[in-house]
Protein backbone atom coordinates (compact mmCIF):
# COMPACT_ATOMS: atom_id res chain seq x y z
CA UNK A 1 0.00 0.00 0.00
CA UNK A 2 1.33 3.10 -1.18
CA UNK A 3 1.97 5.71 1.84
CA UNK A 4 0.69 9.48 0.91
CA UNK A 5 3.42 10.56 -0.36
CA UNK A 6 4.61 12.06 -4.14
CA UNK A 7 4.74 8.46 -5.62
CA UNK A 8 0.53 8.70 -5.02
CA UNK A 9 1.66 11.00 -8.58
CA UNK A 10 4.09 9.60 -10.14
CA UNK A 11 6.58 11.57 -12.64
CA UNK A 12 5.44 11.70 -15.79
CA UNK A 13 8.52 10.45 -17.75
CA UNK A 14 8.51 7.46 -15.04
CA UNK A 15 4.47 7.40 -15.63
CA UNK A 16 5.04 7.09 -19.57
CA UNK A 17 7.38 4.23 -19.43
CA UNK A 18 5.31 2.01 -16.99
CA UNK A 19 2.37 2.75 -20.27
CA UNK A 20 4.09 0.77 -22.22
CA UNK A 21 3.11 -1.86 -20.52
CA UNK A 22 -1.23 -2.60 -21.31
CA UNK A 23 -0.93 -4.51 -18.36
CA UNK A 24 -0.06 -2.65 -15.45
CA UNK A 25 -3.37 -1.53 -14.77
CA UNK A 26 -1.81 0.47 -11.54
CA UNK A 27 -0.26 2.80 -13.74
CA UNK A 28 -3.22 3.11 -16.40
CA UNK A 29 -5.67 3.92 -13.35
CA UNK A 30 -2.89 6.78 -12.88
CA UNK A 31 -2.76 8.24 -15.79
CA UNK A 32 -6.74 8.09 -16.53
CA UNK A 33 -7.06 9.69 -12.82
CA UNK A 34 -4.23 12.37 -13.94
CA UNK A 35 -5.47 13.64 -17.41
CA UNK A 36 -9.22 12.40 -17.80
CA UNK A 37 -10.55 16.00 -16.51
CA UNK A 38 -8.26 18.14 -18.63
CA UNK A 39 -9.28 16.08 -21.55
CA UNK A 40 -13.26 16.12 -20.69
CA UNK A 41 -12.66 19.94 -19.58
CA UNK A 42 -10.90 20.54 -23.17
CA UNK A 43 -13.67 18.82 -25.19
CA UNK A 44 -16.36 20.53 -23.33
CA UNK A 45 -14.77 24.26 -23.79
CA UNK A 46 -14.22 23.47 -27.59
CA UNK A 47 -18.21 23.11 -28.05
CA UNK A 48 -18.81 19.29 -27.25
CA UNK A 49 -21.87 18.15 -25.28
CA UNK A 50 -21.09 16.21 -22.46
CA UNK A 51 -21.75 13.21 -24.18
CA UNK A 52 -19.50 14.06 -27.02
CA UNK A 53 -16.69 15.00 -24.59
CA UNK A 54 -16.89 11.63 -22.57
CA UNK A 55 -16.43 9.75 -25.63
CA UNK A 56 -13.03 12.54 -26.53
CA UNK A 57 -11.75 11.30 -23.10
CA UNK A 58 -12.29 7.48 -23.81
CA UNK A 59 -10.74 7.65 -27.51
CA UNK A 60 -8.01 9.67 -26.52
CA UNK A 61 -7.12 7.03 -23.76
CA UNK A 62 -7.65 4.56 -26.44
CA UNK A 63 -5.22 6.28 -28.44
CA UNK A 64 -2.64 7.15 -26.16
CA UNK A 65 -2.45 2.96 -25.12
CA UNK A 66 -2.10 2.24 -29.17
CA UNK A 67 0.58 4.81 -29.58
CA UNK A 68 2.80 5.20 -26.53
CA UNK A 69 5.07 3.02 -27.34
CA UNK A 70 6.12 4.98 -30.62
CA UNK A 71 5.98 8.23 -28.28
CA UNK A 72 9.82 9.65 -27.76
CA UNK A 73 11.30 11.54 -25.28
CA UNK A 74 13.21 13.65 -28.29
CA UNK A 75 12.12 15.89 -30.66
CA UNK A 76 10.58 13.58 -33.21
CA UNK A 77 7.15 13.66 -31.49
CA UNK A 78 7.58 16.76 -29.48
CA UNK A 79 6.77 17.09 -25.80
CA UNK A 80 3.86 14.70 -24.44
CA UNK A 81 2.42 17.33 -23.67
CA UNK A 82 1.72 18.21 -27.44
CA UNK A 83 1.78 14.99 -28.58
CA UNK A 84 -1.23 14.85 -26.29
CA UNK A 85 -2.47 17.93 -26.65
CA UNK A 86 -2.60 17.02 -30.85
CA UNK A 87 -4.60 13.47 -29.84
CA UNK A 88 -7.38 15.72 -28.39
CA UNK A 89 -7.31 17.56 -30.86
CA UNK A 90 -8.44 15.28 -33.24
CA UNK A 91 -10.69 13.80 -31.21
CA UNK A 92 -12.69 16.69 -31.16
CA UNK A 93 -12.48 17.33 -34.47
CA UNK A 94 -13.55 13.54 -35.49
CA UNK A 95 -16.88 14.16 -32.84
CA UNK A 96 -17.58 17.13 -35.21
CA UNK A 97 -17.15 15.86 -37.96
CA UNK A 98 -19.95 13.36 -36.52
CA UNK A 99 -22.17 16.19 -36.49
CA UNK A 100 -21.85 17.32 -39.44
CA UNK A 101 -22.54 13.66 -40.72
CA UNK A 102 -25.72 13.34 -38.50
CA UNK A 103 -27.36 16.14 -39.24
CA UNK A 104 -27.80 15.81 -42.81
CA UNK A 105 -28.71 13.16 -44.92
CA UNK A 106 -25.80 14.25 -47.32
CA UNK A 107 -22.35 15.28 -45.48
CA UNK A 108 -21.55 18.84 -45.64
CA UNK A 109 -19.25 20.55 -48.43
CA UNK A 110 -15.58 19.88 -48.01
CA UNK A 111 -15.04 23.80 -47.34
CA UNK A 112 -18.10 23.92 -44.68
CA UNK A 113 -16.48 20.67 -42.80
CA UNK A 114 -13.06 22.56 -42.84
CA UNK A 115 -14.50 25.87 -41.29
CA UNK A 116 -16.29 23.85 -38.61
CA UNK A 117 -13.31 21.86 -37.99
CA UNK A 118 -11.04 24.94 -38.15
CA UNK A 119 -13.37 26.57 -35.70
CA UNK A 120 -12.84 23.64 -33.59
CA UNK A 121 -9.20 23.81 -34.02
CA UNK A 122 -9.18 26.98 -33.16
CA UNK A 123 -11.22 26.70 -29.82
CA UNK A 124 -9.27 24.00 -28.90
CA UNK A 125 -6.16 25.73 -28.71
CA UNK A 126 -7.16 28.67 -27.28
CA UNK A 127 -9.03 26.31 -24.23
CA UNK A 128 -5.85 23.83 -24.45
CA UNK A 129 -3.56 26.08 -22.92
CA UNK A 130 -5.92 27.61 -19.92
CA UNK A 131 -7.25 23.83 -19.25
CA UNK A 132 -3.07 22.56 -19.16
CA UNK A 133 -2.48 25.53 -16.39
CA UNK A 134 -5.16 24.67 -14.50
CA UNK A 135 -4.06 21.00 -14.57
CA UNK A 136 -0.73 21.71 -13.70
CA UNK A 137 -1.81 24.31 -10.81
CA UNK A 138 -4.12 21.40 -9.37
CA UNK A 139 -1.66 18.31 -9.67
CA UNK A 140 1.10 20.75 -8.48
CA UNK A 141 -1.40 21.35 -5.69
CA UNK A 142 -2.41 17.75 -5.00
CA UNK A 143 2.16 17.18 -4.25
CA UNK A 144 2.82 20.01 -2.07
CA UNK A 145 -0.20 19.01 -0.19
CA UNK A 146 1.50 16.01 1.35
CA UNK A 147 4.70 17.38 1.71
CA UNK A 148 3.48 20.71 4.10
CA UNK A 149 2.48 20.90 7.36
CA UNK A 150 -1.32 20.96 7.34
CA UNK A 151 -2.24 24.13 9.46
CA UNK A 152 -0.21 25.53 6.54
CA UNK A 153 -1.80 23.82 3.78
CA UNK A 154 -5.10 25.12 5.16
CA UNK A 155 -3.83 28.42 5.39
CA UNK A 156 -3.22 28.54 1.78
CA UNK A 157 -6.21 27.27 0.87
CA UNK A 158 -8.37 29.91 2.65
CA UNK A 159 -5.87 32.85 1.84
CA UNK A 160 -4.47 32.12 -1.82
CA UNK A 161 -7.13 29.95 -2.96
CA UNK A 162 -10.16 31.00 -1.56
CA UNK A 163 -9.14 34.76 -0.63
CA UNK A 164 -10.36 35.07 2.36
CA UNK A 165 -9.39 38.05 4.56
CA UNK A 166 -6.12 37.43 6.32
CA UNK A 167 -7.71 38.30 9.73
CA UNK A 168 -10.19 35.80 8.86
CA UNK A 169 -7.81 33.11 8.34
CA UNK A 170 -5.97 34.09 11.03
CA UNK A 171 -8.71 33.53 13.98
CA UNK A 172 -10.28 30.46 12.05
CA UNK A 173 -6.84 28.43 12.31
CA UNK A 174 -5.83 29.94 15.56
CA UNK A 175 -2.60 31.51 14.66
CA UNK A 176 -1.06 35.22 13.50
CA UNK A 177 -1.32 37.49 10.25
CA UNK A 178 2.12 37.15 10.05
CA UNK A 179 1.83 33.41 10.22
CA UNK A 180 -0.74 33.46 8.02
CA UNK A 181 1.43 35.63 5.14
CA UNK A 182 4.46 33.20 5.95
CA UNK A 183 2.63 30.03 5.39
CA UNK A 184 1.13 31.46 1.87
CA UNK A 185 4.79 32.44 1.01
CA UNK A 186 6.65 29.28 2.13
CA UNK A 187 3.73 27.21 -0.14
CA UNK A 188 2.99 29.46 -2.85
CA UNK A 189 6.88 29.13 -3.75
CA UNK A 190 6.59 24.85 -3.54
CA UNK A 191 3.70 25.15 -5.86
CA UNK A 192 5.41 27.50 -8.18
CA UNK A 193 8.38 25.55 -8.21
CA UNK A 194 6.79 21.76 -9.12
CA UNK A 195 4.76 23.57 -11.86
CA UNK A 196 8.17 24.70 -12.93
CA UNK A 197 9.55 21.05 -12.95
CA UNK A 198 6.58 19.85 -14.76
CA UNK A 199 6.75 22.33 -17.35
CA UNK A 200 10.01 20.85 -17.50
CA UNK A 201 9.62 17.53 -17.59
CA UNK A 202 6.56 17.94 -20.33
CA UNK A 203 9.51 19.41 -22.97
CA UNK B 1 -22.67 -6.26 8.96
CA UNK B 2 -19.62 -4.74 8.28
CA UNK B 3 -18.96 -5.07 4.93
CA UNK B 4 -19.19 -1.45 2.78
CA UNK B 5 -22.27 -1.33 0.42
CA UNK B 6 -19.80 0.23 -2.21
CA UNK B 7 -17.97 -3.72 -2.12
CA UNK B 8 -21.84 -5.30 -3.05
CA UNK B 9 -22.33 -6.38 -6.18
CA UNK B 10 -21.72 -9.27 -8.84
CA UNK B 11 -19.04 -7.62 -10.61
CA UNK B 12 -16.97 -7.30 -7.45
CA UNK B 13 -18.01 -10.54 -5.55
CA UNK B 14 -15.10 -12.58 -4.93
CA UNK B 15 -15.00 -16.22 -6.50
CA UNK B 16 -17.22 -17.99 -3.54
CA UNK B 17 -19.49 -20.41 -3.48
CA UNK B 18 -23.34 -19.01 -4.58
CA UNK B 19 -24.75 -20.98 -1.54
CA UNK B 20 -23.55 -20.66 1.57
CA UNK B 21 -23.25 -23.45 3.83
CA UNK B 22 -25.49 -24.27 6.69
CA UNK B 23 -24.61 -21.99 10.29
CA UNK B 24 -26.27 -23.81 13.32
CA UNK B 25 -29.12 -22.43 14.68
CA UNK B 26 -29.60 -19.81 11.98
CA UNK B 27 -31.43 -20.02 8.44
CA UNK B 28 -29.52 -18.00 5.93
CA UNK B 29 -31.37 -15.09 4.42
CA UNK B 30 -29.76 -13.29 2.31
CA UNK B 31 -26.47 -11.93 0.96
CA UNK B 32 -25.89 -8.25 2.08
CA UNK B 33 -21.64 -8.02 1.75
CA UNK B 34 -18.77 -8.90 0.51
CA UNK B 35 -14.86 -8.11 1.12
CA UNK B 36 -11.90 -8.96 0.32
CA UNK B 37 -12.35 -11.99 2.61
CA UNK B 38 -15.86 -13.40 2.80
CA UNK B 39 -19.09 -12.69 2.35
CA UNK B 40 -21.51 -11.60 4.96
CA UNK B 41 -25.19 -12.99 5.05
CA UNK B 42 -28.46 -11.67 6.95
CA UNK B 43 -30.06 -14.71 9.01
CA UNK B 44 -32.79 -15.78 11.34
CA UNK B 45 -31.80 -17.24 14.71
CA UNK B 46 -33.80 -20.00 15.45
CA UNK B 47 -35.73 -17.85 18.52
CA UNK B 48 -36.41 -15.52 15.64
CA UNK B 49 -33.72 -12.67 16.05
CA UNK B 50 -31.94 -11.60 13.13
CA UNK B 51 -28.38 -11.51 13.07
CA UNK B 52 -25.11 -10.98 10.42
CA UNK B 53 -23.05 -13.69 9.42
CA UNK B 54 -19.70 -13.36 7.79
CA UNK B 55 -18.23 -16.69 6.13
CA UNK B 56 -15.28 -17.07 5.45
CA UNK B 57 -13.87 -19.81 3.07
CA UNK B 58 -10.35 -20.91 3.83
CA UNK B 59 -9.55 -22.37 0.79
CA UNK B 60 -10.51 -19.61 -1.54
CA UNK B 61 -7.57 -19.22 -4.22
CA UNK B 62 -5.11 -17.04 -3.24
CA UNK B 63 -6.94 -15.77 -0.08
CA UNK B 64 -5.44 -18.67 2.24
CA UNK B 65 -3.37 -16.14 3.90
CA UNK B 66 -5.88 -13.61 4.02
CA UNK B 67 -8.59 -16.28 5.61
CA UNK B 68 -5.91 -17.29 8.12
CA UNK B 69 -5.20 -14.36 9.51
CA UNK B 70 -8.76 -12.90 10.08
CA UNK B 71 -9.38 -16.38 11.74
CA UNK B 72 -7.14 -15.50 14.03
CA UNK B 73 -8.27 -12.38 14.33
CA UNK B 74 -11.72 -13.80 15.59
CA UNK B 75 -10.19 -15.95 18.05
CA UNK B 76 -8.28 -12.86 20.05
CA UNK B 77 -11.19 -10.91 19.26
CA UNK B 78 -14.49 -12.62 20.20
CA UNK B 79 -13.37 -12.98 24.02
CA UNK B 80 -13.67 -9.31 24.43
CA UNK B 81 -16.17 -8.17 21.96
CA UNK B 82 -19.01 -8.20 24.00
CA UNK B 83 -16.86 -6.18 26.90
CA UNK B 84 -17.85 -2.82 25.25
CA UNK B 85 -20.81 -1.22 24.00
CA UNK B 86 -18.79 0.42 21.32
CA UNK B 87 -17.42 -3.07 19.73
CA UNK B 88 -19.50 -5.33 17.83
CA UNK B 89 -20.79 -8.27 19.71
CA UNK B 90 -19.24 -11.36 18.37
CA UNK B 91 -21.94 -13.63 19.50
CA UNK B 92 -21.27 -17.41 18.52
CA UNK B 93 -18.00 -18.54 16.05
CA UNK B 94 -17.32 -21.87 14.45
CA UNK B 95 -16.18 -23.87 11.03
CA UNK B 96 -12.05 -25.14 10.58
CA UNK B 97 -9.98 -26.29 8.58
CA UNK B 98 -12.01 -29.44 8.19
CA UNK B 99 -15.12 -27.90 6.70
CA UNK B 100 -13.10 -25.15 4.81
CA UNK B 101 -14.66 -22.33 6.02
CA UNK B 102 -15.28 -20.66 9.39
CA UNK B 103 -17.92 -18.34 10.25
CA UNK B 104 -19.04 -15.59 12.92
CA UNK B 105 -22.23 -14.35 13.96
CA UNK B 106 -22.80 -10.60 14.99
CA UNK B 107 -25.37 -8.32 16.14
CA UNK B 108 -26.86 -7.03 13.45
CA UNK B 109 -26.56 -3.63 12.19
CA UNK B 110 -29.56 -0.86 12.37
CA UNK B 111 -31.82 -0.74 8.92
CA UNK B 112 -30.21 2.23 7.11
CA UNK B 113 -33.87 3.24 6.11
CA UNK B 114 -34.17 4.52 9.64
CA UNK B 115 -37.53 4.84 10.56
CA UNK B 116 -39.30 2.40 8.33
CA UNK B 117 -40.16 -1.25 9.49
CA UNK B 118 -37.48 -3.95 9.73
CA UNK B 119 -38.05 -5.88 6.22
CA UNK B 120 -35.55 -8.96 5.50
CA UNK B 121 -35.98 -8.24 1.69
CA UNK B 122 -35.11 -4.76 1.67
CA UNK B 123 -32.60 -4.55 5.10
CA UNK B 124 -29.30 -2.82 4.36
CA UNK B 125 -27.31 -1.85 7.42
CA UNK B 126 -26.94 1.20 8.32
CA UNK B 127 -23.01 2.20 8.74
CA UNK B 128 -21.23 5.76 8.88
CA UNK B 129 -20.29 5.98 5.42
CA UNK B 130 -23.73 5.31 4.65
CA UNK B 131 -24.93 8.34 6.93
CA UNK B 132 -22.07 10.82 5.46
CA UNK B 133 -23.12 9.66 2.19
CA UNK B 134 -26.58 10.91 2.77
CA UNK B 135 -26.48 13.62 4.43
CA UNK B 136 -22.84 15.51 3.83
CA UNK B 137 -20.88 16.55 6.43
CA UNK B 138 -22.23 15.81 9.96
CA UNK B 139 -22.83 18.53 12.73
CA UNK B 140 -20.02 18.97 15.04
CA UNK B 141 -21.98 17.85 18.29
CA UNK B 142 -22.86 14.16 16.17
CA UNK B 143 -19.15 14.26 15.46
CA UNK B 144 -17.98 14.66 19.17
CA UNK B 145 -20.58 12.07 20.17
CA UNK B 146 -19.38 9.70 17.46
CA UNK B 147 -15.97 10.22 17.75
CA UNK B 148 -15.74 10.13 21.48
CA UNK B 149 -17.64 6.62 21.52
CA UNK B 150 -15.31 5.01 19.57
CA UNK B 151 -12.81 6.19 20.72
CA UNK B 152 -13.42 4.87 24.08
CA UNK B 153 -14.07 1.36 22.23
CA UNK B 154 -10.48 1.27 20.73
CA UNK B 155 -9.09 2.61 23.89
CA UNK B 156 -10.34 -0.44 25.27
CA UNK B 157 -9.41 -2.80 22.06
CA UNK B 158 -5.68 -1.27 23.00
CA UNK B 159 -5.81 -2.22 26.60
CA UNK B 160 -6.54 -5.91 25.48
CA UNK B 161 -2.94 -5.55 23.61
CA UNK B 162 -5.50 -5.28 19.79
CA UNK B 163 -5.31 -3.18 17.40
CA UNK B 164 -8.19 -3.07 14.65
CA UNK B 165 -6.06 -2.04 11.69
CA UNK B 166 -8.75 -1.26 9.57
CA UNK B 167 -10.95 1.69 10.81
CA UNK B 168 -13.30 3.80 8.54
CA UNK B 169 -16.54 4.82 8.41
CA UNK B 170 -17.78 1.69 6.33
CA UNK B 171 -16.55 -0.48 9.65
CA UNK B 172 -18.35 1.73 11.95
CA UNK B 173 -22.35 0.34 12.55
CA UNK B 174 -24.82 1.43 14.32
CA UNK B 175 -26.97 -0.81 16.77
CA UNK B 176 -30.02 0.54 17.97
CA UNK B 177 -28.26 4.37 17.39
CA UNK B 178 -24.83 3.72 18.88
CA UNK B 179 -22.01 3.71 17.13
CA UNK B 180 -19.78 0.52 17.07
CA UNK B 181 -16.59 -0.59 15.75
CA UNK B 182 -17.13 -3.91 13.43
CA UNK B 183 -15.26 -5.39 10.44
CA UNK B 184 -12.17 -7.49 12.80
CA UNK B 185 -11.04 -9.11 10.34
CA UNK B 186 -7.92 -7.09 10.39
CA UNK B 187 -7.65 -7.06 14.65
CA UNK B 188 -4.44 -8.59 15.90
CA UNK B 189 -2.14 -8.21 18.61
CA UNK B 190 -0.10 -5.20 19.29
CA UNK B 191 3.19 -6.74 17.96
CA UNK B 192 4.95 -3.11 16.77
CA UNK B 193 5.33 -4.67 13.32
CA UNK B 194 4.70 -2.11 10.61
CA UNK B 195 2.47 -3.25 8.22
CA UNK B 196 0.05 -1.95 4.79
CA UNK B 197 -3.05 -3.66 5.90
CA UNK B 198 -6.20 -1.67 6.12
CA UNK B 199 -7.30 0.73 3.28
CA UNK B 200 -6.08 3.72 1.50
CA UNK B 201 -6.65 7.17 2.82
CA UNK B 202 -7.10 5.99 6.21
CA UNK B 203 -3.32 4.34 6.89
CA UNK B 204 -0.74 6.73 8.23
CA UNK B 205 2.56 7.48 6.47
CA UNK B 206 4.25 5.30 8.91
CA UNK B 207 2.11 1.94 8.01
CA UNK B 208 -0.31 0.02 9.90
CA UNK B 209 0.17 -2.06 13.00
CA UNK B 210 0.37 -0.12 16.22
CA UNK B 211 -2.06 1.86 18.17
CA UNK B 212 -1.08 5.12 17.28
CA UNK B 213 -1.93 4.21 13.23
CA UNK B 214 -5.71 3.01 14.66
CA UNK B 215 -5.57 6.87 15.98
CA UNK B 216 -4.59 8.37 12.87
CA UNK B 217 -7.19 6.11 11.07
CA UNK B 218 -10.11 7.42 13.66
CA UNK B 219 -8.70 11.34 13.34
CA UNK B 220 -9.56 10.34 9.12
CA UNK B 221 -12.99 9.82 10.36
CA UNK B 222 -13.51 12.14 12.18
CA UNK B 223 -12.46 14.46 8.99
CA UNK B 224 -15.04 12.44 6.84
CA UNK B 225 -17.34 13.04 9.42
CA UNK B 226 -17.02 16.80 9.40
CA UNK B 227 -15.86 17.85 6.28
CA UNK B 228 -18.29 15.70 4.32
CA UNK B 229 -14.92 15.68 2.06
CA UNK B 230 -13.24 11.52 1.27
CA UNK B 231 -9.79 10.70 3.94
CA UNK B 232 -7.66 11.45 0.17
CA UNK B 233 -8.51 15.18 0.53
CA UNK B 234 -6.89 15.75 3.74
CA UNK B 235 -6.49 18.18 4.88
CA UNK B 236 -8.36 20.39 2.23
CA UNK B 237 -11.30 22.15 3.94
CA UNK B 238 -15.17 21.85 2.98
CA UNK B 239 -15.96 23.47 -0.35
CA UNK B 240 -18.37 25.73 1.29
CA UNK B 241 -16.65 26.81 3.82
CA UNK B 242 -18.12 30.07 5.59
CA UNK B 243 -18.71 31.63 8.69
CA UNK B 244 -22.03 29.77 9.85
CA UNK B 245 -21.90 28.99 13.85
CA UNK B 246 -21.21 25.63 12.60
CA UNK B 247 -18.25 26.35 10.38
CA UNK B 248 -16.79 28.75 13.44
CA UNK B 249 -16.71 24.91 15.14
CA UNK B 250 -15.48 23.20 12.45
CA UNK B 251 -12.55 25.36 12.96
CA UNK B 252 -11.73 24.52 16.11
CA UNK B 253 -12.83 20.98 15.87
CA UNK B 254 -10.43 21.22 13.05
CA UNK B 255 -7.56 21.36 15.45
CA UNK B 256 -8.57 18.08 16.92
CA UNK B 257 -8.04 16.17 13.77
CA UNK B 258 -4.73 18.18 13.03
CA UNK B 259 -2.99 16.51 16.36
CA UNK B 260 -4.74 13.11 15.52
CA UNK B 261 -3.64 12.83 12.10
CA UNK B 262 0.13 14.16 12.18
CA UNK B 263 2.39 12.95 10.01
CA UNK B 264 4.90 12.18 12.86
CA UNK B 265 3.38 9.43 15.46
CA UNK B 266 4.92 11.00 18.89
CA UNK B 267 3.29 14.16 18.01
CA UNK B 268 -0.39 12.78 17.73
CA UNK B 269 -2.95 12.08 21.15
CA UNK B 270 -0.64 9.43 23.09
CA UNK B 271 -3.75 7.14 23.58
CA UNK B 272 -7.54 6.69 22.53
CA UNK B 273 -8.36 7.94 25.84
CA UNK B 274 -6.19 11.55 25.46
CA UNK B 275 -8.23 11.83 22.40
CA UNK B 276 -11.79 10.92 23.76
CA UNK B 277 -10.51 13.76 26.73
CA UNK B 278 -10.06 15.58 23.90
CA UNK B 279 -13.39 15.44 22.10
CA UNK B 280 -15.25 15.61 25.52
CA UNK B 281 -12.71 18.64 26.50
CA UNK B 282 -13.85 20.33 23.21
CA UNK B 283 -17.92 19.50 23.98
CA UNK B 284 -17.71 21.18 27.73
CA UNK B 285 -15.66 24.27 26.51
CA UNK B 286 -17.87 24.54 23.53
CA UNK B 287 -21.16 24.89 25.36
CA UNK B 288 -19.39 26.92 27.94
CA UNK B 289 -18.54 29.64 25.15
CA UNK B 290 -21.75 29.12 23.83
CA UNK B 291 -22.98 30.05 27.47
CA UNK B 292 -21.02 33.14 27.65
CA UNK B 293 -20.78 34.57 24.29
CA UNK B 294 -24.86 34.47 24.98
CA UNK B 295 -25.60 32.20 22.43
CA UNK B 296 -28.50 30.91 24.50
CA UNK B 297 -30.77 33.57 24.72
CA UNK B 298 -32.74 32.02 27.79
CA UNK B 299 -29.50 31.24 30.14
CA UNK B 300 -29.05 35.58 29.59
CA UNK B 301 -32.83 35.52 31.03
CA UNK B 302 -32.09 33.23 34.19
CA UNK B 303 -29.05 35.19 34.64
CA UNK B 304 -30.73 38.33 35.15
CA UNK B 305 -33.13 37.07 37.37
CA UNK B 306 -30.60 35.69 39.70
CA UNK B 307 -29.05 38.88 39.67
CA UNK B 308 -32.62 40.70 40.52
CA UNK B 309 -32.87 38.18 43.03
CA UNK B 310 -29.45 38.93 44.68
CA UNK B 311 -30.08 42.50 44.67
CA UNK B 312 -33.23 42.20 46.59
CA UNK B 313 -31.64 39.81 48.99
CA UNK B 314 -29.08 42.43 49.56
CA UNK B 315 -31.62 45.67 50.01
CA UNK B 316 -33.40 43.29 52.43
CA UNK B 317 -30.28 42.91 54.48
CA UNK B 318 -29.16 46.50 54.56
CA UNK B 319 -32.50 48.11 55.78
CA UNK B 320 -32.62 45.26 58.18
CA UNK B 321 -29.62 46.24 60.08
CA UNK B 322 -30.54 50.16 59.79
CA UNK B 323 -33.60 48.81 61.51
CA UNK B 324 -31.70 47.58 63.70
CA UNK B 325 -29.38 49.84 64.63
CA UNK B 326 -32.34 52.34 65.19
CA UNK B 327 -34.14 49.83 67.55
CA UNK B 328 -31.02 49.61 69.05
CA UNK B 329 -31.04 53.67 69.71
Amino acid sequence: MESQTDQAIPTRYSLLSRLQNWRDNESWQDFFDTYWRLIYSVALRSGLTEAEAQEVVQETVICVAKDIHKFKRDRELGSFKGWLRNIIRWRIADQLRKRTRRSSDQPAPPEEQSEILGTAGDNCEAVWELEWKAHLLKTAIQRVKHRVKEEHFQIFDLYALREWPVNKVAKALGVSAPVVYLAKHRVGAMIKKEILAMEKGQQ
Amino acid sequence: MSESQDSFGPETAPPFPATPPSIPEHQIMRRIGSGGSGEVWLARHTFGAYRAVKIVPLRAAGRHQISQNEFSGILNFEPVSRLHDGLVDILQAGGGEEQGYFYYVMELADDARSGQPFMAETYWPRTLAHDIRARGRLPIGECIRLGAAIASALGFLHRQNLIHRDIKPSNIIFVNGFPKLADIGLVTEISGERGHAGTVGFIPPEGSGTAQADLYSLGKVLYEMSTGNRAENYPALPADLGTTRDDLELMQFNRIILKACRTNPRSRYDSADELMTALLSFQFNHRASRWSSGGWPWAWAIGAFGALIGAGFIIFLVWRLVWLLQRSE
